[in-house]
């Protein structure tokens, strides 16, 4: 029978199904972090069990570090605690952990796919819901809770029931790849399907308009499937994928031979069923811009802030949600997204900040300053992006600009650690979600692309990132 | 099962608002029970019981994977959610931990259902009576994975 490339991942991970029992899938990969296991350890410690597979299990800490100097201590005791809980837990168990002084230290889906950890074909789980981020590379990869943790830490399997597979099409040919993003393409999709329209399911991304991304902008589109409730995302391996992992630090010794075996297996067959099939043209999208407290409340940054009743058609409680929103973000529909005056900029996050991010937002300021009125940092995804981002002096024409060059870390994303929004500043955001108070309380957050979040640190409003140079 | 609804008429109610990101440093749960649902009602904690429901609309529990969502929810007394659907990886971390019930309800209920009505839940019978309007809604049943771990009292009681 014909399948689809989730479907056959899925099979050759089971371990045990029945038709009428719940299926335990084999687990490749685990990824922890800080923030979602330390109760998962205190219970394997609680119960005397052990970690089953160290080997296949990898540690870092991302979430509550801090990315200013880290030469200093850390200020915050109670975030200290958490990170020295992740360090004893990683050395009790036998767990390798890329501390805060490790030169792979970074956000666990830049730093996966860099160390050649992320496979096509495997699965791969993480206490983080963006964990759909390495689907990019031909993975089963999907976010899981902390008692979910300490099962896979307990037994490398879980129990799961299997999700339905969603087409997603993406054709068309973008006219200027450099001003629409991989961003302003999971932007559009979500605010056509909607929060939950993925729910349920496992979104593969096909046509050519995936097949013309390269590996970090497909990280970018996968990243962002749980913001439309599917748990994965994924793309089929080719050459793109198979160039990115060769050659890193834990890419397999016989790598061309899993690669061959790989081509002759990773892909959906031709007359494979989809339970659900999305279409999107991405011809003619212009660059998106977040407007609500939510992902899929977004437009064009040509559009005004929409009315309720208009962005609602009909829909009671999505008008009620529109004006709530507006509420929150202190915006009067009808206003020119253009503008829109922001306080503060992030470029940064696992959504955008790797070094093609950094490039591309580079592009726009070289040369430029950062509005007066705006404070703007980036916060490069891994050490190792920092490293290679210093090294073609990128660094220097982001703080010539005044925008603050930082450690890696998850930093102003998710308000945990001291990068927050103070109550009431407005952001131009390359994060994944602008939920209300999300960067901060009372933060006010805007999605939108690496380039968009620059040309917004300049003019210091939002831009139509098209009429600005960007060769 | 009985216990009164706390009703947000909403959809999207995310995880940073039922436990914002600042307190997942914290590990004491009656500490993060403190903090459940501040950023959409600070007042919460102070006037939510033992035994209380949560009812709300669509996708509720999207966004992060934090399992301190339904602890915090749960260590509020909070005993089941009942919402037009849910987030999964919300859905799942609220039984795995048997922290609490997630159950579907459908659109009659979700409008009959008004902030403080008294309500009777019977998993077994699949059935939410509210008392305070003399009325009874269906709620959608269990799959079976779920059912069993809800029985056995979260996935690690769970023997197949």
């Amino acid at each position: 029978m014909p399948q689809t490339l989730f479907e056959k991942i899925w099979d050759s991970h089971v371990v045990v199904e029945s038709d009428n029992s719940p299926s335990i899938i084999y687990i490749d990969r685990h990824l922890v972090h800080e923030v979602t296991s330390p109760q998962a350890f205190e219970e394997l410690r609680l119960n005397k069990r052990r970690v089953r597979r160290p080997d296949l299990t990898i540690a870092t800490m991302d979430h509550n570090v801090p990315t200013s100097d880290r030469s200093l201590p850390i200020v915050d005791q109670i975030s200290e605690v958490q990170i020295k809980t992740l360090e004893k837990n990683c050395q009790d168990f036998g767990i390798q952990l890329f501390d805060i002084k490790s030169p792979y230290q970074g956000i666990v889906h830049v730093i996966g796919p860099q160390l050649g950890i992320t496979l096509p074909g495997t699965t791969i789980v993480c206490g983080d819901s963006h964990t759909s981020t390495h689907g990019a590379f031909g993975a089963l990869a999907f976010g899981i809770g902390t008692s979910e943790v300490e099962h896979v830490l307990a037994t490398q399997t879980i129990r799961m029931e299997k999700p339905k597979p969603f087409e997603i099409k993406v054709v068309g040919k973008r006219k200027n790849p450099h001003a629409i993003t991989a961003k302003d393409i999971i932007l559009s999709i979500i605010r056509h399907i909607g929060t939950n329209g993925g729910t349920g399911t496992v979104i593969e991304y096909r046509g050519e308009a995936i097949s013309d991304l390269t590996m970090e902008q497909r990280m970018t589109i996968c990243n962002m499937s749980i913001e439309a409730g599917s748990r994965a995302g994924l793309v089929a391996p080719d050459e793109k994928t198979f160039d990115y992992l060769r050659g890193r630090k834990f890419t397999p010794k016989n790598y061309d031979d899993l690669v061959s075996q790989w081509q002759e297996t990773l892909y959906t067959d031709s007359n494979a069923s989809f339970a659900k099939i999305f279409t999107i043209d991405v011809s003619n999208i212009a660059p998106q811009v977040s407007w609500g407290t939510n992902p899929a409340m977004v437009c064009d940054v040509t559009e005004s802030v929409p009315f309720p009743e208009e962005y609602a058609k009909g829909n009671e409680d999505q008008r009620k949600a529109a004006e709530k929103a507006l509420q929150y973000m202190s915006l009067k529909a009808g206003t020119k997204m253009t503008e829109i005056e922001i306080d503060r900029v992030f470029i940064g996050s696992c959504t955008n900040s790797r070094i093609e991010d950094l490039i591309e937002a580079s592009k726009v300021i070289k040369g430029k300053n950062v509005s007066s009125k705006v404070r703007a940092m980036v916060v490069p995804g891994s050490q190792m992006v920092k490293k290679q981002a210093e090294e073609m002096g990128l660094d220097k024409i982001f703080k010539d600009a005044n925008f603050e060059w930082r450690e890696s870390g998850c930093s102003m994303c998710l308000g945990m650690n001291p990068g927050i929004l103070a109550p009431g500043e407005r952001c131009a955001s390359t994060s994944n979600r602008n939920f209300e108070g999300r960067q901060g309380t009372g933060g006010r957050t805007h999605l939108v692309s690496p380039v968009m979040a620059a040309a917004a640190a300049i003019k210091g409003h939002f831009v139509d990132v098209r009429e600005m140079d960007l060769n | 099962m009985k216990g009164n609804a706390i009703k947000y008429d909403k959809d999207n109610i995310d995880t940073d608002v039922i436990l914002p990101g600042t307190y997942l440093k914290l590990h004491d749960y009656d500490e993060l029970a403190k903090h459940a649902m501040e950023g959409l009602d600070p007042d919460f904690h102070s006037k939510v019981k033992d035994g209380d429901y949560i009812v709300a609309g669509r996708n509720f529990g999207c966004g992060s994977s934090r399992e301190h969502a339904p602890i915090a929810l749960s260590y509020s007394g909070i005993k089941a959610v009942l919402a037009l659907s849910f987030a999964r990886i919300f859905y799942r971390n609220a039984v795995d931990g048997a922290f609490l019930l997630p159950i579907e309800i459908d659109e009659d209920a979700y409008k009959s259902i008004s902030n403080g009505d008294q309500l009777e839940i019977s998993v077994e019978k699949n059935t939410i009576k509210n008392l305070t309007k003399n009325k009874d809604y269906k709620m959608k049943p269990f799959s079976e994975l779920i059912g069993k771990i809800i029985v056995a009292g979260g996935l690690f009681k769970y023997k197949p």
